[in-house]
């Protein structure tokens, strides 16, 4: 029988994609079958609609999670499955790829949907191309069909009462020219920008890390948070990497947004478009900003958003 | 020596592609061509990798013929020589194709040590290339990485790999293939100097016929459909009426509580 093979990093996101895979499994009658790293973890999979659990063989210390990738290639070899979803994680994306060409199939990277053609027996994948300018959809043309797919795209699979499921250990990782020193697990410094209903978000018109002040003042006189684009976390280190918004950032849906001193690339806008009002301040009359802004200010930041703040204090009664 | 490749790609300039409203077409009459954003930052490690270490490097795109001016944008940018594969039918590849022309372009160059690519193309943004290039020429490769750092006469390097929930720091064998973060430098504007010599330095020109046909390509691409938005899209000024109209507008949206 064939398969819908699930592998993700971690528990959380290997139950959305066994509830991506669920309904998947049932059209094409096929068995669904995640990948885990514990016996554990295996009955839980189990528990969430896995009908088998390939069991990963433990990492020594110094061997990184990509280490499986001839694993899962091998497996995947042998028990021929028809579609294998991974969570796009960065560690999913390279290996999936990696076992991608190993299989010599074809990868969707960054599914954002999928629907099943029920004749052809094939799915039609959904992905952002051009930085989120335009959704590009592909299909596979070979064995397995191949998509990563974003953490949270799919909610968890529920638990259901008196599940079987079969169990399979898979050989252990071979060791590879890639070797762990040293693990630094991340701190989640930041508020979870995807809740705020209101977001100001500043981008590098913002000259000095001292003046994003002026963009917290506005947040705090709105009731909203701060975020920023990509340059301003990832180049400048100016405010932590949870909250830039964008296609490779945070996807928001805030009921207004401010742009202050952002130009409004594509790959930005793509993080935003679901903002019920798009606000925007920028020196730069033809900015692309304005394209995608509701209301906008060509002015000068360092002018505009003090006055905006006192505006917003008046007519708020602050 | 040390010696680098690095992989870039000749891509749409994204700004310039419209949508027309109605068929949800892309419009790219009239469009402009850069070297993908974060393959700059790959050129520009290759250039910080030279000045410490002396590497030689070998700028290598895959793409159709008129894209030409692609190498002395590449060159004035630090590398050495230029590898074209090029064809008018490569275009539109999928990222196993691209892969396949590279590997078997880059097995054509002889040893290399290091193999540098960006983290993903501005315009497919797939982020497998680099990848699947590792995998066909069967080298380790490490991903997402913001710090490199060459441990000179151990053939390994030091890759910083910036992850989901850590950050992992990982030695890696030589030859072996890098991806970059934006974040790892910031690449430099080239010097009038660095232009006028970019003319002058070597270009090797692989036709299609020194290699193997592309491969299968795995995906077909069945429909792009731009993305439209409706937004207002309504300007105001700078002066204090105008700032008080726009705080006005904004309240009566009824977003703000
Ligand atoms: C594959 C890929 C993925 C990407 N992913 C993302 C992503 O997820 N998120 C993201 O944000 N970016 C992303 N980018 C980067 C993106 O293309 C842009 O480079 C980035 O969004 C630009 O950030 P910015 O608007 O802050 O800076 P800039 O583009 O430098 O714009 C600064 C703006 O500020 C204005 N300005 C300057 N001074 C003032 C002033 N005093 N007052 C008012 N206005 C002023 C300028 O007119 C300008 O418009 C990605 C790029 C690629 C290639
Ligand atoms: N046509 C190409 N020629 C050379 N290198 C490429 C090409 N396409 C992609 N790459 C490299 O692979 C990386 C990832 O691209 P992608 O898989 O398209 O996101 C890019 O940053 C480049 O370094």
């Amino acid at each position: 029988m064939a398969g819908i093979w699930v592998f993700a990093e971690n528990r959380e996101h290997t139950l959305e994609l066994l509830n991506a895979g669920k309904s998947l499994a049932g059209d094409l009658g096929a068995k669904l079958a995640a990948f885990a790293s514990s016996t554990q973890l295996a009955q839980e999979y189990i528990a969430h609609g896995a009908d088998e659990v390939l069991l990963l063989a433990p990492l020594a210390e110094d061997q990184p999670l990509e280490s499986y990738v001839p694993v899962i290639a091998d497996a995947a070899r042998t028990e021929d499955p028809e579609v294998f979803l991974i969570a796009a994680t960065p560690r999913g994306k390279e290996i999936a790829a990696r076992v991608a060409a190993r299989l010599n199939t074809g990868l969707c990277s960054d599914c954002s949907g999928f629907e099943l053609d029920k004749e052809k027996k094939l799915l039609k994948m959904d992905r952002l191309f051009f930085g989120g300018l335009a959704v590009q959809t592909v299909m596979c043309t070979a064995r397995p069909q191949m998509a990563t797919i974003p953490p949270r795209t799919f909610d968890p699979a529920t638990e259901q009462e008196g599940r079987q499921g079969t169990i399979k250990e898979l050989p252990p990782a071979p060791s590879s020219g890639v070797q762990v020193l040293q693990r630094t697990p991340k701190t989640r410094e930041a508020v979870d920008i995807t809740e705020a209903k209101i977001v100001v978000c500043v981008g590098r018109g913002v000259a000095k890390q001292e003046d994003i002040a002026l963009a917290k003042e506005l947040a705090k006189v709105l009731g909203g948070e701060v975020a920023c684009s990509r340059p301003i976390a990832e180049e400048l280190h100016w405010l932590p990497e949870e909250v830039y918004l964008g296609i490779s950032g945070k996807k928001v849906k805030p009921d207004l947004y401010v742009g202050i001193g952002i130009s409004g690339q594509i790959q930005h806008v793509t993080g935003i478009r679901d903002s019920k009002v798009i606000f925007a301040i920028n020196r730069d009359e033809s900015a692309p900003i304005f394209e995608a802004a509701d209301y906008g200010i060509v002015g000068d930041l360092y002018k505009v958003v003090p006055q905006l703040i006192e505006e917003f204090k008046s007519a708020l009664k602050q | 020596m040390l010696k680098v490749i690095t992989c870039f790609k000749w891509v749409i300039d994204e700004a310039d592609v419209k949508v027309d409203a109605s068929s949800r077409r892309l419009i790219l009459d009239r469009v402009g061509y850069k070297i993908s954003l974060y393959d700059r930052n790959a050129i520009e490690e290759a250039a910080l990798l030279q000045e410490k270490h002396g590497a030689s490097i070998v700028a290598v795109t895959v793409a159709p013929p008129t894209a030409k001016q692609c190498l002395k944008d590449a060159l004035s940018r630090g590398a050495d020589k230029a590898c074209f594969v090029n064809d008018p039918s490569l275009v539109d590849l999928e990222p196993t194709q691209t892969a396949a022309l590279l590997a078997a372009a880059i097995k054509g160059q002889g040893d290399f040590d290091l193999i540098l690519c960006g983290e993903g193309s501005s315009d497919l943004y797939t982020q497998q290339v680099g990848p699947i290039l590792a995998e066909k020429l069967g080298i380790p490769c490490g991903t997402y990485v913001n710090k490199l750092t060459v441990i000179e006469g151990e053939k390994r390097v030091i890759a910083e790999r910036k992850l989901d929930d850590c950050v992992e720091i990982v030695s890696i064998q030589l030859p072996a293939l890098v991806t970059v973060l934006p974040d790892i430098n910031t690449p430099r504007i080239p010097t009038l100097k660095q232009v006028l010599a970019a003319g002058k330095k070597p270009v090797d020109n692989i036709t299609l016929d020194k290699l193997e046909s592309p491969s299968e390509p795995g995906l077909e691409t069945t429909s792009i459909l731009g993305a439209t938005m409706e937004r207002r899209r309504l300007k105001f000024g700078a002066e204090a009426e105008n700032i008080r109209a726009a705080v006005g507008a904004l309240l009566k949206e009824g977003v703000i509580t």
